[in-house]
């Protein structure tokens, strides 16, 4: 089985986000980044898969300027086997990286796509589904557990009311959930292996896409600060404070 | 010049951060309160490969230098975690073998201390003899074919939970050395073996390790324990004692970006009046001057150590970093207790804690006024004072 992991450069999630002066997003100069949460746990149970003996090869892909393969990099360390960059400064929209990665899917012929549910930037919560439509093959999103059993795989998913089982045929997408797994520290002789594996560098012209973003962002402002509270005695003061604010019926 | 890491570099240095999410400050504070040497922490991080940085692939290691141990030492710090047992072990120990050891020694001990199952300790200075190396008194006399080791160490971090001890001694007394730099061997010492006797020192700092004295009483040493040569040791401890500055000039600047990242977090949360108290400038200045000294501490660091890695010589550098970051991290930790008020002294903010522990750093592993002695003699040419 043949494995590709997507996987998005974002802001630490360690970092405090700024807003940028002007409202047209938030500050990332000078500001540590690092790969998609929820893509490092693709990473992982990719890296998983392949240990049990049920892969043969990882593919990372990751989209974007010249420094996402700083995370392309961290992914080949946890051991991935070869990455492919797709260099662009355009803006990217789930819907243009679905129909890149459905290129790369096809292309390379995987039989299952990983991605983090969402990415902690925009969190869209867009991109697999969108290349599971496209590509025309099932998807299984918001994974928890994951195995495999000849051309099928068996995810589960925690929903309202307790744990969904769903079992979807191969090639399929499955966009993974923060309990799937702990993603494992990069070793230091991994590192060092890191160096020597390669990273394909592709356009947008070269998978036959254009950027042509579909949503245009208005403005970003910062949450408003929140207002000190009110301590109240009794119940029966706390519900007449909340019917006083209509927050309650009478 | 180039001040950007390489990837390697830069996942070096974030390596901290995963520890640090692993095993947690309260981890930390527990085996520091215990002295108790944190036994899981030393297992992951031999696991992940870091005890062998600079160790040869071939016996185990990364085959990486003094620059990789320096930014591991900065994050590790950086991220609460200043392990004083990788400078003696992994900094001082592993790679002065590697370097100088036989074949012999480097089959026996370097796997076996890459891989965490073997601890080693350095063992240096003595009741008598600190700043004063030329002074030490413990010696190893020829005894047949090896030599019995007879005489005091003290302030030995880690030798209770060690192995092993590097052991600088005499094997020609002073007074009978041509010259007073003559005479030195350094050994590897079992410290299981008959005739040494480890008693823990009470040194009431926040680290992990205790501080030891070791006796030894006629231990007896075979000739295949001695690293480089009988009587000329001294020409290779500073290859040792310059890459121990190096990295606890590291371990000052990690320890004072930790202390500051607390400072600037509680300056920005804290409103007092109305107004975050980072928004006054009797507290920001402190920081912003803070902040610029640890920066200025690590350029120092870090070029003391591609010096060293260069073959460069480093002495110069590797003092001036050793200075200049543990004054810079006293700074830092003192304007962040300043800065989170009352609070900065719990045990959960732990800048207290801090407190003493980069004090400790003014004064070992070599005291800022030895440092700024040879600063002033051996850079600048000032007369001699001792």
């Amino acid at each position: 089985m043949k494995i590709l992991v997507c996987i998005k450069r974002v802001v630490d999630y360690n970092v405090r986000i700024r807003v940028k002066p002007d409202g047209g997003g938030v500050v990332t100069d000078g500001v540590k980044m690092s790969m998609n949460p929820f893509d490092e746990i693709a990473v992982e149970e990719a890296l998983r898969i392949k240990e049990a003996g049920n892969a043969d090869e990882i593919i990372v892909v990751s989209i974007g300027a010249k420094q996402v393969q700083e995370q392309l990099r961290t992914a080949l360390a946890m051991g991935a086997d070869r990455g492919i960059h797709v260099e662009t400064t355009e803006n990217i929209q789930p819907l243009t990286a679905s129909r890149m990665l459905l290129n790369i899917a096809q292309s390379e012929g995987v039989d299952l796509v990983l991605l983090g549910k969402q990415a902690i930037d925009d969190d869209n919560n867009q991109t697999g589904q969108m290349l599971a439509a496209l590509w025309d093959r099932p998807q299984a999103t918001f994974a928890s557990g994951l195995s495999f059993d000849g051309g099928k795989a068996t995810t589960i998913r925690e929903v309202d009311a307790g744990l969904e089982v769903l079992e979807v045929d191969l090639p399929a997408v499955v966009t993974v959930d923060l309990r799937l797994n702990e993603p494992r520290y990069v070793k230091l002789p991994d590192m060092m292996k890191a160096k020597k594996k390669t990273i394909d560098v592709k356009t947008l012209a070269d998978l036959g896409v254009e950027a042509a973003p579909g949503v245009s962002s208005l403005g970003v402002r910062p949450p408003e600060g929140r207002q000190a509270g009110k301590k109240v005695e009794t119940v029966e003061e706390l519900v007449k404070e909340l019917q006083a604010r209509g927050l309650v019926n009478d | 010049m180039d001040f950007q890491l390489s990837f390697e570099q830069q996942m070096i240095l974030d390596y901290g951060q995963n520890l640090a999410q692993s095993f947690g400050s309260d981890y930390w504070r527990e085996q520091s309160d215990a002295q108790a040497f944190p036994v899981e922490l030393w297992q992951q991080i031999a696991a992940d490969g870091f005890l062998g940085v600079m160790v040869s692939e071939e016996y185990g290691g990364a085959g990486l230098g003094m620059t990789e141990i320096t930014l591991l030492m900065e994050g590790m710090s950086g991220a609460g975690l200043p392990l004083f047992m990788m400078v003696v072990g992994p900094t001082m120990v592993l790679s002065l073998l590697d370097h100088y050891g036989s074949d012999s020694l480097k089959q026996r001990y370097l796997p076996a201390g890459c891989s965490g199952e073997k601890v080693f300790c350095f063992a240096i200075t003595e009741p008598n003899a600190g700043s004063n190396s030329m002074a030490i008194t413990t010696l190893a006399r020829a005894d047949g074919s090896g030599f019995k080791l007879s005489g005091q160490k003290s302030y030995i971090t880690g030798a209770d939970a060690a192995d092993y001890a590097l052991v600088v001694a005499r094997t020609t007394p002073l007074k009978d050395a041509a010259r007073k730099t003559d005479g030195f061997t350094l050994f590897m010492v079992d410290l299981k073996a008959p005739g040494v006797t480890i008693q823990p020192m009470e040194i009431p700092v926040m680290i992990p390790e205790k501080q030891c004295e070791i006796f030894f009483d006629d231990v007896e040493l075979g000739p295949d324990e001695v690293v480089g040569e009988v009587d000329r040791g001294f020409g290779i401890l500073f290859d040792v004692l310059n890459p121990e500055r190096i990295v606890v000039a590291a371990m000052a600047v990690g320890l004072g970006r930790y202390a500051l990242k607390k400072g600037v977090e509680y300056a920005g949360d804290r409103k007092v009046f109305g107004a975050p108290i980072g928004s006054h400038q009797g507290l920001a200045h402190p920081l912003a001057h803070a902040h610029t000294e640890i920066e200025m501490a690590a350029l120092m660091t870090y070029k003391a150590a591609v010096n060293f890695d260069q073959g460069a010589p480093a002495g110069a550098e590797a003092n001036m970093a050793k200075y200049f970051a543990a004054e810079a991290a006293i700074k830092a930790v003192d304007c962040s207790l300043q800065v989170n008020g009352g609070a900065g002294f719990t045990r959960e903010v732990g800048l207290l804690d801090l407190y003493g522990l980069v004090r400790l750093l003014r004064t070992i592993p070599v005291s800022r006024e030895l440092l700024l002695n040879y600063i002033g003699e051996k850079v600048m040419g000032l007369p001699r004072s001792y």
